[in-house]
């Protein structure tokens, strides 16, 4: 997985769990009026491109971000979506994601040869690209994040340690060696940025990250560390679209209501994550627009496998009859997220062209059907003062839905005591595997068009106490099943075994696949042909084929 | 004893106490749940040999007293700690956020005295007459009411509704014109430093300036009804000159204490009140480092929040003593 493309790790999950506080329910069931239901697509637009280009040429926008950046701008170690966001318009890319998040060539000619059954890669770019200090981009340049995430041992080295050697052929074309074949290479490492490896080289990464240099539409302008970024339009960028923006300022805002407040306000152009207890007031205001795009953001409920009654796979199937994932996703989240059948998100299953059998995967999903659950508690001989320690980040829909599972348990006869936590404590409990700090837990993970993303990371062995807790040893060849998905390079062949381990997740429900949360923004009327991309670090997407946006003022 | 050794035996009582506030922090941070190499890893696959190098590069692998001293020994030359989860070294985070905090706090303070004092003057003078009912019921609304609710009313009403001021944010008068390219000169500057800090210094100054204004009230009705001010009544001074030179000095003492000990909720209350109105301050750091289980960042805010305060009640006793010349800065009699 490209890490700086696709994060899925503490700041995502952090900005995820960063809802608007929502009371907790009393967990009415009550049917929803579809018809004034709205949909995703009713927050779409078509492209909007202006009349007269020149009078649209110029402008500075001011978004607001949902986290503090941690001030990373060097490629090579910008581990979090929101420094991410700035890198991506500094710095083009080998290939780059559409907003289906399908692949596409960027500075790479064409998509890479592969040899030796997928251990060799070969890449060849085009001749024309230049970074914003005048060098033309070469192919040493782009082989910048192969070798020196490992080199530097960044944090994102995980994402690379599969790269045995890379050659440069000449100044257009080169060749990575794997030291095994790697399924995921194509969609999860091939959005590599192009670095200039002298220029980063006489002057230090420390220095290259308070001064980058990229080949991207925007240049470097300003920065005030924890306050602001600000970029500028590079007028002799190489590539296509020029941007309409003569200046992007990105600042930060943690708090939702705050930021609702700003839009609201007028004093920002564009802010992001609306939640869903906002939605409505903000789609009520006069002079802002909001804008919804679907992720492939993946939230889930985890049973401990490990220690308690949860380890029998009857009582989690009873947990999951215990209420309806369904009305809890319609009634507390709205347009802003869809409910999951599997830990396989839609954008990420059509993205990648798995064609997985989502419509039975949603048939064998347990449904929501009190009187089985307490049958199935009663036939489990689960003890009658059963009360689960469900662990849940501190506000949001996540605690809402703890709220809601501990609801229906009291319902069928038993009950549970959530535990809303701060992200800190959560990430270290949750991974314990003892059932005195959780039964249950609830977290999200954001991956990308690659379903070894979710699997390898969320339900591997591998991953026991470091990125899971549920300990779940699995039917059989569950975990070599995994293992081998990710080192086999045919598409067919892996997405059998992905069918084969989602249908055990089905039938054992290590975890309960609950929702996807949508990408959100909301903006000024004048704020332009903006379009809301799948990943979180590429959002919004200033400049693309699909959108460039301008200010109508 | 003079007033400035009183004031340096003061500054050093105040050691013992920081190094009291230093040992519950370190230990308290350092017991709480949440490992920080593995809290600042988690999203990445981790391997057990690269905990231990971070640990090993941070001095994590050794036993709490020895963290504890390597703490104190960097402490006493400035270093307050490196925050693993940023990648800075705390006191660059600290100075970075200690400036809009303290800019905050001492507005807040500044609404709270210029209005209290003579709103509470003005009460005491109408004694039961409208005004001081009028006070009465102000002082009733502060002192109830939450500060980040006055904050979240204010930014509908000035803010969403009509539009005059912004909702959020900040501009700092320290960095000058060429940090916003949307300012030109230095009034400007000034003037958008003011627009932005006026609905967050009312929001957080409400109550202190509530509080303050009953206070003084009270003071004034007993400063005008003390015999000394009889008499000078009595023999024809003119009442301007009662109330300037008799009434109002000695009723002032109890607002100087309640302005010193105060700062600590006016501390507490800002870290709302930045939340609120988006000011990058310290408060909202302290915040951020307890959720993300920051624990040197927690340790290293602590302690300049502690220092703050412990400074704050050494100015109070040194203003106190200079206000009332009874004060005998601790002689013996």
């Amino acid at each position: 997985m490209h890490g700086t493309r696709f994060q899925p790790g503490r700041r995502r999950v952090l900005a995820a769990s960063a809802g608007l506080s929502i009371a907790a329910l009393a967990g009415c069931i009550g049917g929803t009026d579809e018809e004034d239901d709205p949909e995703v697509e009713d927050y779409q637009y078509d492209r909007e491109e202006p009349d007269d280009e020149d009078a649209a040429t110029g402008g500075s926008l001011t978004f607001l971000q949902s986290e503090e950046r941690d001030d990373d701008y060097d490629p090579v170690h910008t581990f979090d979506s929101y420094s991410q966001q700035v890198v991506n318009l500094l710095f083009d890319s080998l290939y780059e994601w559409t907003d289906e998040l399908e692949l596409e060539p960027h500075i790479a000619t064409d998509f890479p040869e592969e040899e030796r059954d997928g251990e060799r890669w070969l890449f060849e770019i085009r001749d024309d690209a230049e970074f914003h200090n005048g060098d033309p981009v070469t192919a040493e340049d782009c082989t910048v994040m192969f070798t020196q995430t490992i080199e530097e041992e960044s944090q994102l080295i995980t994402q690379y340690d599969m790269v045995e050697d890379v050659e440069h052929i000449d100044d257009h074309s080169f060749q990575v060696d794997l030291e095994h074949p790697f399924g995921p290479w194509e969609m999860m490492t091939m959005g590599v940025p192009a670095i200039p490896r002298e220029h980063r080289e006489d002057v230090g990464p420390d220095e290259f990250n308070e001064d980058p240099v990229g080949c991207g539409p925007f240049q470097w302008a300003d920065y005030q560390p924890g306050e602001y970024v600000v970029v500028e339009r590079w007028d002799d960028y190489w590539g296509e679209p020029m941007p309409y923006l003569e200046e992007i300022e990105f600042r930060h805002t943690p708090d939702d209501s705050s930021r609702i407040s700003q839009i609201l306000a007028g004093d920002v152009d564009v802010i992001e994550e609306i939640p869903s207890g906002a939605w409505d007031e903000v789609d009520e205001a006069d002079d802002v627009r909001l804008h919804i795009g679907e992720s492939p953001s993946y939230m889930y409920l985890a049973f401990n496998c490990n220690e308690g009654e949860t380890t029998d796979p009857d009582v989690r199937r009873a947990v999951a009859h215990s209420f309806s994932l369904r009305d809890f996703v319609e009634d507390e989240m709205g347009v802003t997220a869809d409910p999951l059948v599997s830990p396989i998100p839609e954008i990420t299953d059509e993205g990648g062209g798995w064609e997985f059998p989502m419509d039975e995967w949603e048939e064998s999903m347990p449904d929501y059907d009190p009187d089985e659950a307490e049958a199935l508690l009663d036939e489990a001989g689960v003890p009658d003062d059963w009360q689960p320690i469900i662990l849940a980040p501190e506000g949001g829909s996540r605690e809402a839905l703890a709220e809601r599972i501990a609801v229906r348990l009291e319902e069928v006869g038993y009950g549970a005591h959530v535990n809303a936590v701060g992200f800190g404590t959560l990430a270290e409990q949750s991974r314990t595997g003892n059932a005195d700090d959780y039964e249950m837990y609830l977290l999200g993970w954001t991956g990308g068009p690659d379903p070894d993303a979710y699997y390898y990371n969320l339900l591997h062995e591998s991953g026991e106490e470091l990125t899971q807790g549920h300990f779940y040893e699995g039917q059989g060849e569950f975990h070599d099943l995994i293992e081998d998905a990710r080192t086999s390079t045919d598409q067919d062949e892996r997405r059998e075994m992905y069918v084969d381990i989602t249908e055990e997740i089905i039938e054992y429900l290590p975890m309960l696949p609950t929702h996807t949360e949508h990408n959100t923004l909301a903006a000024g009327e004048h704020v332009r042909d903006l379009h809301v991309h799948p990943e979180v670090s590429t959002n919004p997407r200033f400049v693309s084929d699909y959108g460039n946006v301008w200010l109508d003022e | 004893m003079g007033l400035l050794r009183y004031t340096i035996v003061r500054l050093l009582q105040a050691i013992p106490v920081l190094i009291g506030v230093s040992i519950i922090t370190f230990a308290l941070a350092n017991l709480a749940p949440g490992d920080p190499v593995r809290l600042m890893l988690a999203g990445a696959e981790v391997d057990e040999e690269l905990v231990r190098q971070i640990e090993a590069q941070y001095g994590l692998d050794r036993p709490l007293h020895e963290r504890y001293l390597t703490y104190m020994e960097g402490l006493v030359q400035g270093d307050l700690g490196y925050s693993i989860h940023r990648d800075r070294p705390v006191a660059d985070l600290v100075a970075q956020r200690l400036g809009p905090t303290l800019l905050l706090v001492l507005s807040a303070y500044a609404f709270a005295v210029v209005t209290a004092i003579p709103l509470g003057i003005l009460a005491a003078k109408r004694r039961n007459e409208a005004a001081d009912h009028v006070s009465r019921i102000v002082a009733l609304f502060g002192v109830s009411t939450p500060s980040f609710w006055i904050g979240i009313m204010l930014i509908i009403v000035f803010a969403i509704q009509l539009g005059w001021l912004p909702a959020a944010g900040l501009v700092y008068p320290w960095l000058g014109p060429e940090g916003y390219d949307w300012i030109d000169t230095w009034p400007e500057l000034l003037y958008q430093t003011v627009r932005h800090l006026l609905l967050p210094t009312i929001a957080l100054g409400t109550l202190q300036m509530a509080t303050l204004m009953r206070v003084e009230r009270t003071q004034m009705v007993d400063s005008l009804h003390a015999e000394h001010v009889k008499l000078a009544r009595a023999y024809g001074v003119p009442e301007r000159t009662i109330l300037r030179k008799h009434a109002f000095r000695p009723a002032q003492l109890p607002i100087v204490t309640i302005v010193g000990l105060n700062l600590s909720t006016a501390l507490g209350g800002a870290v709302l009140i930045e939340y609120v109105f988006d000011i990058p301050g310290l408060g909202r750091l302290f915040f951020e480092a307890i959720q993300g289980l920051d624990y040197q960042l927690i340790v290293g805010v602590t302690m300049i929040i502690a220092t703050v305060f412990v400074i704050g009640v050494v100015i109070t006793d040194i203003s106190y003593a200079y206000i009332d010349p009874r004060v005998t800065y601790g002689e013996r009699e």
